[in-house]
């Protein structure tokens, strides 16, 4: 997609967005579903909810069955590899095909979005929520048409067929955990959150005053909105480091902001302060990053639900009961995963290549 | 229209240099540039680093993506327009390098990055001037679709660059000062001139002040809105260089919301929004101020959540300020 000359990468571009149709890859992740099956065997849960490739028999028929998928948004890799797990799993069934809409990160849209595939008669809806509790009004009436609805990662707390995600207050707890243990229960640390006001800021934030709460010893300094990615991250632990000479610790909810504040770091020739880092995201090039010492931990937050919750509404449309799938404390049922053990040095090297995204970490500005 | 002084008068005064012009945009500068200085004053009291000199490099470092983008948002506006898709139109430079710079050397990515990025501005200037469409619909058009192509280019996974002498390009300092600093002061220096001492850049105030009396007098309305979005796509090509060179990622949702940043800095430094009054001084010492503000409240501890009001209400109140002071 990388063209040599910008107007050719322009032009390639509008080609793209024409001829995506025409050819057979698919939505928003531009890949074949030759490419995402090779994938598929690389996805961490596919002994979870187990289903055997070829067309979906319902009542003894091999209709065709349109899934429809609300994601958040596509603003983040994160999102996107959830999207192709999901078109990974519906690549493995010939009569199973998707209708993938684009929340933009904004509840209103989605609200709609999800009426918009009632609308066109979605067999099962998989809905990944931009916010919990705006997305009520339209959970319920995917369930007043008595249509399954698989919510992922984000929950809605109203009524649904089955709630599949990770716990991003366990997670931020167990990074914190390693922080705590690293420093010793004390020293200096600055927080840098994922986009205020989001869910998964809030819960890692709230998993890391859990435990900061038997470590009195442990200071937080200051708190700045890292809004998930690299930019807002340098000027604010550039400040940091300017009003705070003994830093211990970056706690950061997000990969991309650990390494902004690496870089801000390294512009104030800080880096023989040995500020450690703990970030979140799970990503390839973040294990890599573990691995090479420029993270201590990385909270291991996999996107690749997107194909269980494909095969529940799968098995949900065909009858079949789905193990694991217990009461909690929310409406509806829920399929609790196994936690991801938070990535380390002692584990980054078996961890790379079964995290998200193929891209590679930045150059450490310290080394 | 609730402007204190008739468009008239300002076009008169653009095009002749008339005194007592002068002394009322000189006010309307001191006026914010009397906030600035307030606000550093008050910023040395609440901490004691704020004045080292670490952390004046770090401002004017921290404030050089917005600064570059408000010097093409000034002349946009002087023209009574408005570009809501500069943040957009950074993206696609900033993914362009990206992905150029994989497989080409900064000669030539840093360079079609930027003509894309005028390209795009081109497409906003065609539509303005010439299909009559209002600037605030054309520009949000582009917004939205100078976006999308980042995104289509990316596949929405953000491009690391390993290029290690574009890294220092972004974090490397020339004579002492940060090269992201030179390169936004370089951008007012020459836009300041165009803007002063050109028959174009008196057109665009004149444009601004009132378009019908500039075409009537032999002014090329058409041409000299054209390039005005031109510039503004081709500045927005620039500070995406200092984005991408500083943060080695080319990501595709790079610069979103920075129009609004870039729109605050304009209306801070006393340009107004209703064309033809306004200057790159003025812009740049809003930037300032906005800058110094986020820094301060970063380095007094202040909660994200506060940080917000006190961005908000500095817009209004800077303004107010430099309404009464034009009043004076």
């Amino acid at each position: 997609m990388k063209s040599s000359i910008a107007t050719t990468a322009l032009l390639v571009a509008f080609g793209a967005a024409s001829g995506a149709a025409a050819q057979d890859t698919l939505p928003i992740s531009g890949k074949t579903c030759d490419q995402l099956l090779e994938q598929y065997a690389g996805l961490p849960f596919t002994d979870i909810l187990p289903l055997e490739a070829g067309p979906v028999t319902v009542d003894g028929s091999e209709e065709e069955i349109v899934v429809g998928f609300s994601q958040t948004g596509f603003n983040h890799p994160w999102r996107i590899s959830m999207l192709e797990a999901a078109q990974a799993e519906a690549c493995r069934h010939p009569n199973v095909s998707m209708i993938v809409l684009d929340g933009n990160v904004d509840v209103a849209k989605q609200n709609n979005d999800v009426r918009d595939l009632l609308a066109r008669g979605v067999d099962a809806v998989l809905l990944s929520p931009v916010e919990s509790a705006a997305l009520i009004p339209a959970s319920r009436a995917v369930m007043d048409q008595g249509i399954p609805l698989i919510v992922m990662d984000r929950d809605v707390p109203t009524d649904k067929t089955l709630f599949i995600g990770q716990s991003n207050v366990t997670m931020g707890e167990k990074v914190a955990q390693k922080m705590a243990d690293d420093l010793d229960g004390s020293g200096n640390i600055v927080v840098i959150t994922g986009l205020q006001g989001s869910s998964p800021a809030v819960d890692r934030d709230q998993g890391m005053k859990n435990v900061l709460e038997n470590y009195p010893d442990i200071e937080v300094l200051a708190v700045g909105d890292g809004e998930w990615i690299r930019e807002p991250a340098v000027p604010i632990m550039e400040d940091f480091l300017t009003a705070y000479e003994d830093i211990d610790a970056v706690f950061s909810h997000a990969e991309e902001s650990s390494w902004g504040a690496q870089l801000a770091i390294a512009r104030a020739n800080r880096c023989e302060d040995g500020i450690l880092h703990y970030t979140f995201d799970g990503s390839n090039a973040g294990f890599k990053s573990v691995r090479d010492g420029t993270f201590r931990a990385d909270g291991n937050y996999t996107p690749f639900i997107g194909d269980i919750g494909m095969r529940a509404a799968l098995y949900t449309l065909t009858g079949r009961e789905i193990p694991g799938a217990e009461a909690y404390s929310q409406p509806g049922q829920q399929l609790a995963l196994p936690d991801s053990p938070t990535v380390v040095a002692e584990n980054a090297e078996e961890w790379i290549g079964r995290g998200w995204g193929d891209f590679e970490p930045p150059l450490d500005p310290c080394k | 229209m609730t402007e204190t002084s008739s468009p008239p008068a300002a076009a008169r005064a653009a095009s002749t240099g008339d005194r007592s012009a002068t002394l009322y945009r000189l006010l309307r500068q001191t006026g914010v540039l009397a906030a600035l200085v307030l606000l550093i004053i008050v910023s040395s009291f609440l901490n004691d680093r704020f004045l080292s000199v670490p952390n004046l490099m770090n401002v004017l470092r921290q404030v050089s993506i917005v600064g570059i983008l408000a010097v093409g948002m000034t002349f946009v506006i002087l023209t009574k327009g408005i570009d809501l898709s500069v943040g957009s139109i950074l993206g696609v430079s900033v993914v362009l390098f990206a992905g150029l710079l994989e497989t080409q050397s900064m000669a030539v990515a840093i360079p079609l990055g930027i003509l894309a990025a005028m390209a795009l501005g081109l497409v906003n200037g065609l539509g303005v001037a010439f299909a009559g469409i209002p600037p605030f619909i054309m520009t949000l058009g582009m917004l939205s679709f100078a976006r999308g192509l980042a995104f289509i280019y990316t596949g929405g996974t953000p491009i690391p660059i390993l290029n290690e002498n574009f890294y220092d390009l972004g974090n490397g300092y020339t004579f002492g000062v940060p090269n992201p600093t030179l390169i936004l002061i370089a951008t007012l220096l020459v836009s300041g001139v165009v803007l002063a001492l050109t028959p174009f850049g008196r057109s665009v105030y004149s444009i601004g002040s009132n378009e019908d009396a500039s075409r009537l007098s032999g002014v090329p309305v058409g041409l000299y809105k054209t390039i005005v979005y031109v510039i503004s796509g081709g500045v927005a090509g620039i500070a995406g260089l200092v984005y991408a060179s500083q943060l080695s990622v080319g990501t595709p949702i790079a610069g979103q919301a920075y129009e609004l940043d870039a729109i605050a800095a304009v209306v801070v430094g006393g340009t107004s929004l209703f064309g033809g009054k306004g200057s790159v001084a003025g812009t740049f010492i809003g930037t300032l101020i906005i800058g110094v503000l986020a820094n301060i409240l970063n380095l007094t501890g202040v909660d994200p959540f506060v940080q917000q009001l006190f961005k908000g209400a500095l817009i209004v109140v800077a303004v107010f300020i430099m309404a009464r002071s034009s009043r004076a």
